[in-house]
């Protein structure tokens, strides 16, 4: 009998076999066509925001020829001092230095065209460099001065200099002036290392990222501060403290809620409590932080619990059997094997911290700041604010550097994940 | 058979868990320094009643208990007794063997340090050493006590969970099934160690096997669909039981 039956199920098996596997494959295709649908769109989209963005690390300078005199910098008893060097006229021996290579320009419109194609900021940029090495005063110098941003883009190809005279920044006049002076070699793009060192200007050759990230690491930090242990705490005591009942239920019905609730709606929280009824300081990171705070707490208590939950009971078993207490079971073994998981779900709160601007704007992140803060307290404003200010400014050259600030915001995002993964391996590793 | 003094007594403990009743009306005597077998089905609320002793079913949401515990002539389960304490007096030793994923030593060191035993590090590692020579794993392990636990065989793994509990000088040590998992010449291994620490202190021991209860135990309680049906010295259980069940179960003819 046995014997009779079996070989007819190998047959039924196989054949079921044959249509199973054809199912896996079809699986296996959709699934690795799907992955690979979304690595080719972020390639596009990462090239493409590469493409704009990578050339606004270049800005293009122009060498001239200036000699700053002794008055500008030394006051009567031959000191330097930053009062005179206040009242100097720096703007005027740059462009003077200008002119000079352009003699034949003539007259008040055609000289002032002339000054436009050095940056409106290359003055204070002297000024600055002068105040540190007043052994430069008195001699010949050649020295790089940042362009306009209008020449920095048509030396870039960024100009559509076929139309007419009136529909662009440039004037023919000054269009011969910029060909006349890369032909003579006085035109160079180096690195713009003041996107790296300076916070956001009116000129775009002088605006950088390092205030909106400074503003960004601070609030994020805030945030960090104030919403691990919180979060960490409530999961705990959600999972082992809490009585069950009614009021755990409706706690935890309102974290999951709080979790889909739009960010914008904690943004003005943040501006009905913090700012005006504990009047904080508005635009400060941190508010933002506090506000960011609120906004990842569900996200977080609610990966934290997961991750304490995939804890084996056998571990806290061990350790209520032993005599511990239950906070001591909690911290010393089940939160140091639940930490890996915990810190996936911070990285995944940080990470939607980082990109978010809808709060941040109701709490007054959004104004125009150009010192780079350097306490929680200072005015500020954060990355992704940033890349919305630049790239809703008319100048060429700001749309460039919104690209840039993107590329910096991922790289931003990829070190943070990286630090998570290690932090993640080591916990592993040690527990 | 010589009288012992009784370490721990059951009066009339019942377990619900929710509306579900697992345990009732159990009334036993655990005499001290002996080792109590606890026999029966799965199912039958052994483990259940284990956890009464220490108080560990305080943990799972839903579980009551009611009766009288006393460990001491003091009730267990009174309004002002802390439970944390009961379980640091009374150990337990669970099925699985389930060290920390920490050093041997931190395994063994923990049970010490948060009861704050010592404050020296010398006594800390005195008292590690010596829970380590009773369950006599001094000798292999002497040399990796700062290996992760989780690296030994799961039979060592138990034995450093035995010494976990013996650590902190229980007066009395709970054992749910510790040899299920382990291969015959660990469970031996176990079965010597459990009857050396009978001298120091009371254990009680569930098992599912017939010859290990027969070999280490003094007495043995049998217990059936939640309830004790019968508990004797360890030799009159498995000769002349006075319940017919007992004696179905014990020659395997239900169960
Ligand atoms: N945490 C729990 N919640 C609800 N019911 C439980 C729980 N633990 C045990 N029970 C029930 O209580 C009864 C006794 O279970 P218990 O674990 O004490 O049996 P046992 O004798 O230890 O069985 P085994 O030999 O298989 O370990 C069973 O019917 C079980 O379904
Ligand atoms: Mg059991």
């Amino acid at each position: 009998m046995e014997t009779k039956i079996s070989p007819r199920y190998t047959d039924m098996i196989t054949r079921s076999l044959k249509r199973r596997h054809r199912k896996e494959t079809c699986l296996r295709f959709f699934g690795l066509t799907s992955i690979l649908f979304g690595l080719a769109f972020l390639v596009i989209l990462l090239g493409n925001i590469a493409n704009n963005g990578l050339s606004a690390l270049l800005q293009t300078y122009v060498e001239l020829e200036v000699t700053v005199p002794d008055s500008a910098l030394l006051d009567a008893e031959g000191k330097v001092s930053e009062e005179v060097a206040f009242d100097t006229n720096w703007d005027g021996l740059v462009k003077k230095g200008l002119r000079a290579k352009f003699p034949d320009a003539s007259g008040m419109r055609e000289r002032r065209a002339l000054d436009q194609l050095v940056s409106a900021n290359a003055g204070f940029d002297f000024k600055t460099r002068i105040l540190h090495n007043p052994e430069l005063l008195n001699q010949p110098l050649t020295v790089w001065f940042k362009t306009s941003d209008e020449v920095d883009q048509y030396v870039k190809g960024n100009m559509n200099v076929s139309v007419d005279e009136s529909q662009r920044r440039l004037s023919d006049q000054q269009l011969a002036w910029i060909d006349e002076l890369a032909a003579s070699g006085l035109l160079e793009r180096r690195f713009n290392t003041s996107f790296f060192t300076q916070a956001d200007s009116r000129e775009p050759e002088s605006a950088g990222i390092l205030g909106a990230a400074m503003g960004s690491a601070m609030a994020i930090l805030v945030m960090l501060v104030l919403t691990l242990p919180l979060a960490v705490m409530s999961a705990i005591y959600l999972e082992y403290f809490a009585k069950p009942g009614r009021v755990t239920d409706f706690i935890e019905v309102n974290i999951n809620n709080l979790a889909a609730v739009p960010s914008i709606v904690f943004g003005l929280l943040g501006l009905a409590v913090f700012l005006n009824f504990f009047q904080m300081p508005r635009s400060a990171p941190l508010v933002g932080g506090m506000v960011l705070s609120l906004m990842t707490l569900p996200t977080i208590i609610i990966a934290s619990r997961a991750a304490i939950r995939a804890v084996p009971s056998s571990i806290r078993d061990a350790a209520l059997g032993l005599g511990a207490s239950n906070m001591q079971a909690a911290l010393d073994h089940v939160l140091p094997m639940a930490m890996p998981g915990v810190l996936t779900g911070t990285i995944i709160g940080v990470a939607q911290a980082l990109g978010e601007s809808a709060p941040l704007l109701m709490i007054g992140m959004v104004a125009f700041i150009v010192d780079v803060p350097t306490t929680v307290t200072d005015p500020a404003t954060v990355m992704p604010v940033q890349i919305f200010i630049w790239s809703n400014s008319a100048e060429r050259a700001f749309y460039e550097k919104a690209s840039l600030a993107i590329l910096f915001l991922v790289l931003f995002l990829i070190v943070m994940n990286l630090t998570a993964v290690l932090l993640r391996r080591h916990f592993e590793r040690h527990h | 058979m010589e009288k012992y003094p009784n370490k721990m007594t059951v009066c009339d403990v019942s377990v619900h868990y929710g509306d579900k009743r697992a345990l009732g009306g159990v009334s036993l005597d655990i005499p001290e320094n002996q080792i109590i077998a606890l026999i029966g089905a799965s199912g039958c609320g052994k483990s259940t009643f284990l956890r009464c002793l220490n108080r560990m079913n305080d943990e799972i949401s839903g579980c009551r208990v009611a009766g009288e515990i006393l460990l001491d002539e003091q009730n267990i389960y009174a309004q002002n007794v802390d439970p944390v304490l009961m379980r640091a007096r009374v150990g337990m030793v669970f099925q699985k063997p389930n060290p920390f994923p920490k050093s041997i030593f931190d395994n063994i060191a923990f049970g010490p340090r948060i009861h704050e035993i010592t404050q020296s590090e010398a006594e800390l590692k005195d008292i590690v050493h010596s829970a380590l020579e009773r369950v006599g794993m001094i000798d292999e392990v002497k040399n990796r006590l700062g290996d992760s636990a989780i690296g030994l065989s799961s039979g060592q793994q138990q034995r450093i969970c035995i010494a976990r509990a013996v650590a902190i000088a229980p007066e009395g040590v709970l054992m749910d099934e510790p040899c299920s998992a382990l291969d015959p010449i660990a469970t031996a291994k176990i079965e010597g160690l459990i009857e050396a620490l009978a001298a120091d202190y009371t254990i009680v021991i569930v098992t599912h096997s017939m010859q290990q209860a027969a070999r280490i135990s003094q007495r043995s309680a049998f217990f059936h669909l939640g309830e004790l049906i019968e508990v004797d010295g360890t030799s009159k259980i498995f000769t002349s039981p006075n319940d017919p069940r007992t004696e179905n179960y014990i020659t395997g003819r239900f169960g």
